[in-house]
């Protein structure tokens, strides 16, 4: 045993409380990466696309108006029911978007801005879509 | 008989070096796996992403040109799908061509759903040759949901598509709607 503890003592690198605390070290990071990995993934490009055609759905609902002579409606003219995605894996706190429609212009040309709104893990989104559009007259 | 200067292991700290070894690699090996399957399934919702924005883009396109609109409504695999049949005026930007100069041409175009998976045809022979959607080697899709609603007085489609990777389960659903102007005419 005295041998032992000659070779050991006279021996350069790590002590055993080394080795222990870089495990729990390693541990402790290992457990942020897999907690923290998930969150790298970022719908919002997915939500951004969504959105987009939601604002397409309100230009042809706006366009078709307009194509009948009638002014364009700030409110969202499509089916109310699309307004509710549950995509990705959102299915039991499904997203909700808001349409606001902004028109500007006179004549018979009118420049329209559609805002799509939308709230995802605590933060708040919004894309904006412009298009000009214009009056048929319907005399 | 041990000495001094021998250099190597004694069985005590091999014992001791070796479990913690096993609980490093196990940690490590864990996060890179983790990682990995991550990776795989960013890739195939990533995928998923693309194939839905193309068919919705596709479809809207055609029938923002379209002069008829036919929707067959089907249930196939318990879901809603329905078959469309668009036809459409080509447009032609090459007046120098007199081969194609060939004014108000009408073109037919089929989006029609087998084996959950979307084709688009020009002639509706029956044959499913020609998917659209569905055979990416990064992620499989399939198509849970394609309904059109036609509203002729509005001269509005209405499209909602639903499509799933086959990989991540991941889900996507788009609703858009696309006003055609030649509808009817």
């Amino acid at each position: 045993m005295r041998r032992l503890k000659n070779i050991l003592g006279n021996q350069r690198g790590f002590m055993l409380i080394n080795v222990v605390f870089l495990t729990v070290i390693t541990s402790f990071a290992a457990m942020i990466l897999m907690d923290a990995a998930p969150r790298i993934r970022n719908n919002q490009t997915s939500m951004r696309l969504i959105a987009l055609n939601l604002a397409n759905e309100q230009f042809a609902y706006l366009e078709s108006r307009a194509a009948r002579g009638l002014e364009p409606d700030a409110g969202f003219l499509g089916e109310g029911e699309d307004l509710i995605n549950d995509s990705f894996g959102n299915e039991n706190m499904p997203i909700n978007f808001t349409v606001e429609t902004s028109v500007t212009g006179g004549g018979n040309l009118r420049s329209v801005t559609v805002t799509v709104k939308w709230q995802s893990g605590g933060e708040n989104f919004e894309i904006e879509s412009e298009r000009t559009i214009r009056i048929v007259e319907t005399s | 008989m041990l000495k001094r200067r021998d250099g190597g292991f004694v069985l005590i700290e091999f014992a001791i070096a070796l479990p913690l070894l096993i609980l490093i690699a196990w940690g490590l090996a864990s996060v890179t796996a983790k990682i990995f399957y991550l990776s795989k399934n960013q890739l195939a919702d990533y995928v998923l992403e693309t194939e839905a924005q193309y068919v919705i883009e596709r479809v809207t396109q055609r029938a923002r040109a379209a002069s008829s609109i036919t929707v067959e409504r089907e249930e196939k695999y318990n879901l809603k799908i329905d078959k469309i049949e668009l036809k459409y005026r080509a447009v032609n930007d090459d007046p120098e061509n007199a081969n194609l100069n060939v004014a108000d041409v009408l073109e037919r175009q089929i989006f029609v759903v087998d084996n959950k998976k979307l084709h688009a045809k020009r002639i509706d022979d029956g044959a499913s040759t020609s998917p659209i959607t569905g055979d990416n080697y990064f992620g499989g899709t399939q198509i849970n949901l394609f309904h059109c609603d036609l509203n002729e007085t509005e001269k509005i489609l209405h499209v909602t598509l639903e499509m799933e990777s086959l990989i991540s389960g991941h889900k996507i659903k788009i609703n858009t709607a696309v006003f055609m102007p030649g509808y009817g005419s």
